[in-house]
């Protein structure tokens, strides 16, 4: 239980220092401030990593629901899905698995010709 | 009078919070009893309470103010995926310079071909915009949704339609075209659907997750230095 509070209290804080850079800054959205802090804190151990691990996992497996309020909005687009519906779905289906195919090819070519040097480096040694 | 009026509305929170809470527990639940992937939680608590919004003739607007705590969630939910990133940061520091030229590659693609597709397509500018954001987090697509003359509950539903394809045919889809490192597959998700597909592949190792929330974060910060200059520039080259 302490630990939770902890936690809150961490991410608080974080969201709460991203909300004032964000607001003297500009730039960049908030919440984005506030996760690189969050990440800069538990790397210098200004935030203990153990106290906060076991809440990070329930909050990853339960944050999509989050998204159900926003997704119901489509309700108000209905005229726009008529028409366009399909047009939709298919640009954001094509750049999807676009967007997917050249990251994870380049990423793999890179990471397999890295591997493959380090082999051949070890072999030299 | 004015109290009683706060009180019901305070009860009308609660009550359609707590439903939307277990609609989508009940998907969820489901999910893992079920084990199919096409049963996403996420898009059945949405077609079920947009029915029942419907039904009840609610305006939209009421019934997403009432449960706008489920939606402010969103800004912590993005800065706890901090931990993650912290977590990987040693990693992620010997690839930094790579995976920062393969981000940067992958938003002027993505802008760029939807963009192109969205105004020769439909041809509605404020659709193009939504559309071009939908690889980012929700709550960053939101704000340079509004700052960029795109619509927010298009580019929320974009985005959710884009997490939804890539956290269902995502993985399957990578290691039939023999992508199969954890860290490619990992970057390729987080990319491409963010943290709808991060929270997706989390269960598959860690490595995947932290390379997915590495890769939805740097996009995101890519996406939100670039897209104030791209987007207009690609409507004056596309005009």
């Amino acid at each position: 239980m302490k630990d939770v509070i902890y936690s809150i209290l961490a991410i608080a804080g974080c969201v709460l220092i991203g909300k004032f850079i964000a607001y003297t800054l500009g730039g960049l959205p908030s919440s984005l401030y506030g996760l690189i802090c969050f990440t800069l804190l538990l790397h210098f151990k200004v935030l203990s990593a153990d106290k906060i691990k076991s809440s990070i996992e329930w909050i990853m497996k339960n944050m999509i629901v989050c998204f159900v309020p926003a997704g119901v909005g489509i309700i108000e687009h209905f005229d726009l899905i008529k028409q366009h519906g399909f047009a939709i779905v298919f640009i954001i289906f094509i750049t999807t698995f676009l967007l997917i195919t050249v990251i994870g090819v380049l990423f793999e070519l890179k990471i397999r010709r890295q591997n493959s040097t380090q082999t051949t480096e070890n072999l030299s040694e | 009078m004015a109290y009683t009026d706060q009180l019901l509305s305070v009860g009308m929170s609660t009550l359609l919070i707590v439903c939307t809470l277990g609609i989508y527990q009940f998907f969820a639940l489901m999910q893992s009893k079920v084990k199919a992937i096409w049963l996403n939680p996420l898009l059945f608590s949405i077609i079920v309470i947009s029915a029942g919004v419907i039904y009840l003739k609610m305006p939209f607007k009421e019934y997403f103010g009432h449960t706008q705590l489920l939606t402010s969630l969103i800004e912590p939910a993005v800065v706890a995926l901090g931990f993650p990133l912290y977590q990987h940061l040693n990693t992620i520091k010997r690839q930094l310079s790579t995976l920062l030229l393969l981000f940067t590659l992958g938003v002027f693609i993505v802008i760029s071909v939807s963009m192109i597709l969205t105004v020769w397509l439909i041809a509605i500018p404020e659709v193009a915009v939504s559309l071009s954001l939908k690889s980012v987090t929700t709550p960053i697509a939101l704000s340079l949704a509004d700052a960029l003359n795109g619509n927010a509950s298009i580019t929320a539903f974009a985005i959710i339609l884009a997490g939804f394809f890539g956290a269902m045919f995502g993985p399957a889809w990578l290691n039939f075209i023999n992508v199969r490192s954890a860290e490619a597959q990992g970057s390729a998700i987080g990319a491409a659907s963010h943290s709808l597909g991060t929270a997706t592949i989390n269960k598959i190792s860690y490595q995947h997750s932290a390379y997915g929330s590495l890769a939805l974060i740097l996009s995101a910060i890519i996406t939100a230095i670039v897209s104030p200059f791209l987007i207009p520039f690609m409507f004056y080259c596309l005009s």
